[in-house]
Formats: structure tokens, C-alpha cells, sequence
């Protein structure tokens, strides 16, 4: 799926040609242990108020069910969105959600697809499977201008941005709890500036790698 | 303590000592054993509580964890369903046990409490648990509100972390007690926590065996000296007088909490428990080995004391005088081996006894019975029958001394044998005994002085034939002496010494038999006390000794007048009256007490010549001198000075001496009366006739008078003979120039042929008995007046 990202990225520096010459923005997200963080969900939003960005089209994301795992573990959305759970094991899946941006609760049937569920409030919604604990995903829904999701080296690269003043946030769901999100407020990027931003985080165990170990003892 | 009380308890003592020493090392060693043992076992068991309650945490916390996984209680957590939460968390507690139940959220507020204590909002007190549940279920046994919990924290999801369920499960007495029947645990279980004070105060405590084992607090007395450490090693303590082995563990896992640690423990007293039936089985065995013991060895003991205390009656027995020996039973041990020594030994003093007693009643030679066995048989026989009739015969063998002197001994004990063996056979039933060495005494009962007479001719018979050997023959001389029962005794003693005397008479005599006459008899036993009396009488002043001097007149013939007289002594005995003067002289004489009866006489003579001098009478005394006085140098110094003292002239005494005083010692006496003759004493010869005086010596004495004795006399006027002899000795006497006395004049004619034959003086009954000084006086004053009738 994270190709679908890139395309929004690609879709958004196609709607704002004016600044496509823009500067370029790296940021890099290392654990306490200095090890690249993927999945960390990068945000950048300029300072000055911020409507959001309205998505009249309604994108339906997927989140597959495999092998006893949500894929993939953290998926960004824009408002209005939707997303569909599919399962793909053999097992049914009891999917649901107590999150304040999106509270459900259904049963996957194996191989079926749930109905699709749109997400029009942005905030974090952590999506569980009732039947195995160690199944979690997190939906991050977003109206930033500018969001990405770090790959397998913790990296995320802006590469059209417009030179100004803007807030970078860094999201991760292995982030201590009751934490606001890291973020680094009045970065100033001039044009055609290549800027590279480091976030070392401090992150809690994986919940899904403890649930795998606990699985293969079964 | 006899031997067998002694033997007897010597065993038991010994039994009770090896039984007690071994009882005393076997409880230590056990008691040691068991609390190293025990030690090496409470530390594994600590650690292994202490591992137990950590497994035990775990599996709570893992079943909190499966409660906090539950979709309702998560839903209401998410949702925020206060009411639906709190029952939520009830009725989950309730499934683990857990007696309240909080929710903590992600900032270590609570948000529920189950109990109510907590305000929403109020800082929940363990957060290290809540930090460390981020992780894993955090559990730790904790001190709360003076009671201990497994405080148990977990995560909750939803699946987001949202928050922290805790459950506070109660670990109390019951879960102890659980554990201690679930594991082989002490049976001493506690769980204590330091009180703010600093004292450990007791939690909860597993069940104890005993019911005193309750009130025992291990905790506080472990820490006594430790401050507020616990030992984590095996310690002994005592607590309330019973010994305990206890360690502690420490079991804080929340630093939140005071400390709380478990002590384990258990009571020495009930692990020796067991091991009491085994001391009460082997008191017992004690008990009944004690008393086989104590019948064992009585038995034992007895077996040995009872012939050893029979031997030692029938040595009591033999000590006393019983011969006869108990016989001893047949045994083969040490005690019948002594038994048969004892009765050895019986029979060899028995044997050796009758020897020495054989010996002690029986003369060597003769084989007869000697004189002790002699005198014991006869008093055994006088005993049995003192009136009866008896005689004793002594018979002696006069010459024996002499053959003794001249043969020898060993010729005299054949003598002796073979006249034994003559009289033997003679003397029948009579008691034949060797009672000196040269007597026979024959004890001849109911025997009648004619018999014993007769018999005595026998053994004379017997005797006088001569002893013969190849180059000898020896006359036996042989003479016998009777002494007659009752008649001269009851007592065995008195028979034979008077039977001896006789025999000495009889020896002396003619006749080889002589019968005891008292009359006879010199040797009475009242002579020795009478010597006692003499001395004290001759100590005493004149008047009250008794003593005195009688004076028989001496007539001189041709004038028809007293001239003088002899001082004869008497003596009144105190008790006995009159003494006749041979009976005590002769006493004093033998007994060395005649010299001070001489110095009596001499001094109330000289003193009487001296009254009469003073009177101007002309009277001569003459006084008797024994044959020991003139062994006396001294006597005639002492005469002269008793005469110089009274102041009497020598010319007054006359002393008197016997023919056979000179014979003792004829130089001594002589030189003695030549010493009294040179100062002016006369002197007479006694007795005249009848001795062995020779002429010899008769010519050297410086003698002025010849006494010629009674026997002359006193046929004087019938005997020619008699006559002749004394007209012989008067011419003899007037030839040396003596004056010539005769004594025991009793009649006139005898007084007659005196004067015929030219006699100087007369003395006798006839002319008078001997007087007193009174009496003396005036007879001698009457025949002064009278003169001469004849």
C-alpha cells in the first residue's frame, strides 16, 4: 500500500505546480538504540492556520489481514476516506476500534472483505482484533498538506516542498502513551534548500512481535 | 553392703551408665544431625519458597493479564463506563481471587477502585509496578494496610494501552497454609514486614503442628541483634525455651512497599519429636533391661555369694569350735575350686589341731597324758562328782635328778618309757598321767584309801625292780604319794600338789608310801600371806605388831636358881590368834625375812637385858640366831651397837645358834661368831646331838655352851642309852670348857639324873614354860626365895 501514499504525495505536488520547484525535506527517525523507526507517520503543516484539506473523492483503503497481522501496521488517511478489512487467513477476525475518531466493531469472515467504513475525523484509530490480542493496526488520519510514512530505513523524504515556515510532527504507535506527538515547530526551509531533520524517539516494545512470540509457543 | 548388693548394682550401675552415655550421645548426635540437616534443608526450602511465591506471582499476574484481555471489561474501560467498570473489575477479581481491583491509567492516576478508597485521580502507590507492567504483568507481594497482597499490575489494551488494571490478591494464612500442604514446606511459615517503628511485625503465618508453636513470633526474634536485617542463612534461636532453626527470605519486589520478607522455620522439638517414641521405646527397653539386669545380676551374684557366704558360716562355725564341715556342693567353677580348697584346708586344721592338741594334753616320751591333761581330766571327774570318793597317787622316781646328771637325757626318757610301760598296765582304769619329769600321777576314782594303798604297793612293786640296759642297771628308788578325794580336796590342783607332798614325805621317809597329812604339811598357801603380815607386823611399834618375847627360865642346877633365861619369839597373828613359832620362822627363813626378825629379837632382847640391868637383876638372855644371819657380816656390828645403845653389857646375852647354821657356809659363820665372841658375846650351840656338827669345827667355834637337844632328854631317866649320851656330851662339854644346857627338861627325874650327871642348867616344862617379863620376874623371884628343893 505504500505506493498509494507516494501517489497521494505525487497528487499533491501535481495540484501546487507553483512550488514544484520547491525545497526538499529529510527527515530521519532513529529508536533510542539508533536503529531507523519505520511506520513513523511524518507530518508537515505550515504554522499559519490551517483549514485542512478537503478530499472529496473518498479514497478506499485496505487493510488486509494476514496471517494473523493487520497489514499494514500503520496506514494514513485523509478525511473522508474509507477502509476496508479484508481477511485474507482462515480464521474470522473480530475487527474493532474503541478510538474517539472511529469506534466499530464487526466479524471478518475468512476470505470476505468487511464493508467500507469511512473515516471522516482525523486522530489515531487503533484497530484490534478481539480473537487475537496480538493484532493491531493504527489508522492515522490526517489533514497535513504534507504527511508521509517512514520506510524500513526510518527515512521520509519531502522533495517539493515550498520554501517556508513549517511544523514538522513525527507519529509512531510505539510512542510512549499520553505523549503529544514529537514535532518540530517553525522550520524554516528556503527554496530549493535540501534540509534533513532528525527525530530520535524513544519507543516501547512492539505489542505485534511479543504477541508472535507468544504465538509460536502455541 | 554385702558382695552380692555390691556385684548387683555394679551391673546395673554399669548398664545404666553405658545405657545413659549412649542414650546422652545418640540424642546429641541425632539433635545435631537434625539441625544440620534441618538447616541445609531450610535453606533449599527457602530458596525454594521464595522461587515458589515468585512462580506463584507470575501465574497471577498472568491471570490478571488474561482477565485485563477481556473485550468487555476493555470495552468499558475504552468507553468509560464507570458503573459497568467497577462490576467489571469485581466480578474479574473474584476469578483471581484478588479482593480489590483499581484501574490506573497511563499516567499512574487511578480511575477506579474497587474498594473506593482512591479518588479518581489519586496517585496510584506502586508505580514501579505500573512501569514495569508496561512490559509484562508486574506483580509483588507487598505490605498494604497492615495486610500482605500479591499487588498484581497489568497492562490493558485496546487494543491500544489505555490503561493499567491492579489486583491486590490477599496472601494470607490460608494461602500459606495451601502452600505448606501443596510443597514440603516447614512447618513454620511467616510472613513479616518492617513496621515503621523498625520491629518486624507478623503478616501472615502458615499452619504449625503444635498448638504452642502458635504464639511463637520467629520474625521479631530473628531480627534480636540483627537490627532490622533478616538472616538469609540457617539460623538455631531460641524462642519462649523451645529451640527453632529459622531463616528468612526477602520478598520485596516493589520498592513502594515496605520491606516484607517470609521466614521459614521449624521447631527442633517437633522434628525430635519422632524420635521421642524411639527415647520412650528405648526408656523402656531401659526399664525392662535395668530390671533383667538387676534379676540377672542378683542371680548371678547370688550364685556367687550364696556358697561364699556359706563358706564363710561354716569358717564362723569352725572358728567356734564346729568340726564339722558342711559339704559343699559339687561345682566346677572357681567358687567350687575354693569350696574344695576350704574343705582341704578343714580337714588339714582339723588334722593339725588334734596333732597340737594330742601334743599339748600328751608327754613325748611316755605318750602318756602330761600334767595340764592330767589336771583337766581330774577336775573333770572331781566336777562331775565332788563328794565321791577318790585317790591320787603320785608316784616319783627318787633318783631320777642323780640318773638325769649322770646318764643324760635320752637314758632318763628311756627310763621313763619303759617305766611308764610298767606302771600302764597296773594302773587298769586308773588315769595314769606324766606329771613332771620324774613323776607319774595315776587318778584311780571311787578308790578307797586302803586301796589306793594297795594299789601304791604295786607300783612301789613295779618299780623296785632295777632299770636295766646292756652296760648299766639303774635303781629306781621309787615312792608314792596319796592324797585322797574329799578328803584333801575338791580341786584338781590341791589333790596334786598334796599328793606331792605326801610324795616328798614319802621320799624322805622309809616307808616308799606315804598318805597327804595336813598336819605334815609345810607348804599351806596361808604361809605366803602370812609373810605379808610379818613384815607389816615387824614395821609396827611393839605393842600392836602382835610380836613378843617370851622367856623360858633357865634353872642353873647346882644352886638351885634362875640365872637366865631364852627369849623365845610369838607372835599373835591379827587374825589368826597364836602362831607357833616353827610355822613362821621357818617361813621367814625361807621367804628372806629372817634377818629383820633377828634384828626384831635381838633389839626387844637387848632392850629387856637392858630393863633388867637397870633393876639390878642378874639374868642372862639368850636369844636365837638364825643360820641365814650368819651369811650377815654386819651382825655383830649391829649387836654392838643395839648393846652400846641400851648400854648392856656383852656379858647379858647369849646368843644361840644351831648345829647346822654353821654347816651352810662354815668359813662366813665362822668368821661372824668369832667377831660377836671377840666383843664379849657368848655363844651356844643348839640343838646339840641331833646334827652333823663335827668336831672338827666344833673346836674352832668360840662356843661357851652346848644345848643338848630334847630328844636326849626326854627318855632321860628310862633310856641308858639316852644316859649315856648325855653323861657324854656333859663330859665333853665340861672338857672344852662349855657350859652344858639341857632343853626339854619335863620331869624331875629327869631334872634328877641332870644333877647326878653334873648338868649346869635346866630348861623345860618342868622347870617352867616360857613367861611373860612379868611372870618371868616373879618366878625367878620366887626361886631365889625358894632355892633349890631338889
Amino acid at each position: 500500500m505504500r505506493h498509494l501514499g507516494w501517489g497521494m504525495v505525487v497528487a499533491c505536488l501535481l495540484a501546487f505546480p507553483s512550488i514544484a520547484a520547491g525545497a526538499t525535506l529529510d527527515v530521519q527517525v532513529t529508536d533510542q538504540n539508533g536503529q531507523p523507526v519505520a511506520d513513523a507517520v511524518v507530518t508537515v503543516v505550515p504554522p499559519s492556520p490551517w483549514s485542512g484539506a478537503a478530499n472529496a473523492r473518498g479514497v478506499a483503503h485496505t487493510i488486509d489481514q494476514k496471517q494473523l497481522t493487520f497489514m499494514p501496521y500503520v496506514e494514513v488517511f485523509r478525511p473522508g476516506d474509507s477502509v476496508v478489512f479484508r481477511n485474507s487467513d482462515r480464521t474470522r477476525h473480530h475487527v474493532y476500534s474503541f478510538s474517539p475518531a472511529k469506534a466499530f466493531e464487526f466479524v471478518v469472515a475468512p476470505g470476505e472483505s468487511a464493508a467500507p467504513l469511512v473515516l471522516d475525523k482525523t486522530g489515531v484509530v487503533a484497530v484490534g482484533c478481539n480473537i487475537h490480542d496480538g493484532m493491531i493496526s493504527y489508522l492515522y488520519i490526517t489533514d497535513a498538506p504534507y504527511y508521509a510514512r517512514t520506510d524500513a530505513h526510518g527515512r521520509v523524504t519531502f522533495d517539493a516542498l515550498p520554501a517556508g515556515r513549517y511544523d514538522v510532527r513525527v507519529w509512531q504507535p510505539r510512542l510512549p502513551p499520553g505523549r503529544p506527538d514529537l514535532r518540530e515547530r517553525a522550520l524554516v526551509i528556503a527554496a530549493g534548500e535540501a534540509k534533513t531533520l532528525a527525530f530520535p524517539v524513544t519507543l516501547r516494545p512492539d505489542p505485534r512481535q511479543q504477541f508472535d512470540r507468544e504465538h509460536t509457543h502455541y | 553392703m554385702n558382695f552380692r548388693l555390691r556385684l548387683a548394682s555394679f551391673f546395673v550401675a554399669a548398664l545404666v551408665l553405658v545405657q545413659g552415655v549412649t542414650a546422652v550421645m545418640v540424642y546429641r548426635v541425632t539433635r545435631q544431625a537434625l539441625i544440620g540437616e534441618g538447616q541445609r534443608q531450610l535453606d533449599v526450602a527457602v530458596r525454594g519458597f521464595a522461587r515458589q511465591l515468585d512462580d506463584l506471582s507470575t501465574r497471577v499476574g498472568e491471570s490478571v493479564q488474561v482477565l485485563a484481555l477481556d473485550y468487555a471489561l476493555r470495552s468499558a474501560i475504552a468507553q468509560h463506563d464507570q458503573a459497568t467498570l467497577l462490576s467489571a473489575l469485581r466480578n474479574h477479581g473474584r476469578r483471581v481471587g484478588a479482593t480489590r481491583m483499581l484501574l490506573v491509567d497511563v499516567d499512574g492516576r487511578v480511575e477506579a477502585d474497587t474498594a473506593g478508597r482512591f479518588r479518581t485521580g489519586a496517585a496510584f502507590p506502586f508505580d514501579d509496578l505500573v512501569a514495569r507492567a508496561y512490559e509484562q504483568p508486574a506483580s509483588a507481594i507487598a505490605a498494604w494496610d497492615g495486610r500482605a497482597f500479591w499487588v498484581v499490575v497489568v497492562p490493558v489494551s485496546a487494543p491500544d494501552l489505555v490503561g493499567f488494571i491492579a489486583a491486590a490478591i490477599p496472601v494470607d494464612d490460608r494461602l500459606l497454609t495451601r502452600l505448606q500442604t501443596q510443597s514440603a514446606l516447614p512447618k513454620r511459615i511467616e510472613l513479616a514486614t518492617l513496621s515503621p517503628d523498625g520491629q518486624w511485625r507478623i503478616l501472615a503465618q502458615g499452619a504449625s503442628e503444635a498448638r504452642e508453636d502458635d504464639r511463637v513470633r520467629l520474625a521479631p526474634a530473628l531480627a534480636v541483634g540483627r537490627g532490622t536485617r533478616l538472616p538469609a542463612e540457617p539460623v538455631l534461636l531460641e524462642v519462649d525455651g523451645r529451640e527453632y532453626v529459622a531463616q528468612a527470605v526477602d520478598l520485596s519486589r516493589s520498592r513502594q512497599s515496605a520491606p516484607v520478607a517470609a521466614v521459614l522455620g521449624y521447631s527442633v522439638d517437633a522434628a525430635l519429636q519422632p524420635y521421642r517414641a524411639v527415647g520412650a521405646a528405648w526408656a523402656a527397653l531401659l526399664g525392662l533391661g535395668l530390671l533383667a539386669g538387676l534379676f540377672g545380676a542378683w542371680f548371678i551374684a547370688r550364685s556367687v555369694s550364696r556358697p561364699v557366704e556359706a563358706l564363710a558360716d561354716a569358717a564362723r562355725r569352725i572358728a567356734a569350735g564346729d568340726d564339722t564341715v558342711p559339704p559343699m556342693r559339687e561345682r566346677r567353677d572357681e567358687i567350687g575350686q575354693l569350696a574344695g580348697a576350704f574343705s582341704h584346708m578343714v580337714h588339714a586344721l582339723q588334722e593339725r589341731e588334734a596333732r597340737i592338741r594330742h601334743q599339748a594334753g600328751h608327754d613325748l616320751v611316755t605318750g602318756l597324758p602330761n600334767r595340764m591333761a592330767a589336771e583337766a581330766a581330774l577336775q573333770h571327774a572331781l566336777e562331775v562328782d565332788a563328794s565321791a570318793r577318790a585317790a591320787l597317787l603320785m608316784i616319783g622316781l627318787a633318783r631320777l635328778p642323780e640318773i638325769i646328771n649322770t646318764m643324760g637325757h635320752v637314758v632318763s626318757d628311756r627310763l621313763m618309757r619303759d617305766a611308764a610301760a610298767r606302771l600302764a598296765p597296773i594302773a587298769g582304769e586308773g588315769f595314769i598321767a606324766r606329771a613332771t619329769d620324774d613323776e607319774f600321777s595315776v587318778f584311780l576314782p571311787s578308790a578307797t584309801r586302803s586301796e589306793a594303798v594297795r594299789m601304791a604297793l604295786r607300783f612301789v612293786d613295779a618299780l623296785s625292780e632295777p632299770y636295766r640296759e646292756a652296760e648299766f642297771t639303774l635303781d629306781l628308788a621309787p615312792a608314792v604319794g596319796i592324797a585322797l578325794s574329799p578328803m584333801h580336796g575338791a580341786e584338781a590342783s590341791a589333790l596334786l600338789r598334796r599328793a606331792e607332798v605326801a610324795l616328798i614325805g614319802a621320799i624322805g621317809s622309809e616307808e616308799p608310801v606315804a598318805v597327804y597329812d595336813a598336819a605334815t604339811d609345810p607348804h599351806r598357801p596361808e604361809r605366803l600371806s602370812l609373810m605379808g603380815d610379818l613384815r607389816s607386823a615387824l614395821e609396827k611399834n611393839e605393842g600392836e605388831s602382835g610380836l613378843e618375847l617370851v622367856y623360858q627360865p633357865k634353872l642353873h642346877i647346882p644352886s638351885g636358881r634362875i640365872d637366865g633365861a631364852e627369849g623365845l619369839l610369838r607372835w599373835r597373828h591379827p587374825v589368826a590368834g597364836p602362831l607357833a613359832p616353827e610355822a613362821f620362822i621357818a617361813l621367814a627363813e625361807e621367804t628372806g625375812n629372817i634377818r629383820r626378825l633377828t634384828r626384831w629379837v635381838l633389839g626387844a632382847g637387848i632392850e629387856q637385858a637392858a630393863r633388867w640391868q637397870a633393876m639390878g637383876q642378874d639374868l642372862r638372855i639368850a636369844m636365837n640366831v638364825s643360820a641365814r644371819d650368819l651369811d650377815d657380816v654386819d651382825l655383830p656390828r649391829r649387836v654392838a651397837g643395839e648393846l652400846a645403845a641400851h648400854g648392856v653389857s656383852p656379858k647379858r646375852i647369849v646368843l644361840e645358834i644351831t648345829e647346822s647354821a654353821i654347816m651352810g657356809k662354815p668359813d662366813t659363820a665362822i668368821a661372824v661368831l668369832r667377831r660377836l665372841a671377840e666383843q664379849g658375846i657368848e655363844l651356844a650351840i643348839d640343838d646339840f646331838g641331833v646334827g652333823q656338827s663335827s668336831f672338827a669345827y666344833l673346836r674352832r667355834l668360840p662356843v661357851r655352851e652346848l644345848k643338848i637337844d630334847r630328844t636326849f632328854i626326854a627318855h632321860l631317866a628310862d633310856s641308858r642309852e639316852d644316859r649315856a649320851i648325855v653323861r657324854s656330851i656333859i663330859d665333853l662339854g665340861h672338857h672344852l670348857g662349855y657350859r652344858v644346857t639341857a632343853e626339854g627338861v619335863e620331869d624331875a627325874r629327869a631334872l634328877d639324873v641332870l644333877r647326878e650327871l653334873g648338868c649346869d642348867h635346866a630348861q623345860g616344862y618342868h622347870v617352867a614354860r616360857p613367861l611373860s617379863v612379868d611372870a618371868f620376874l616373879a618366878f625367878a623371884g620366887a626361886h631365889r626365895d625358894t632355892g633349890v628343893e631338889a
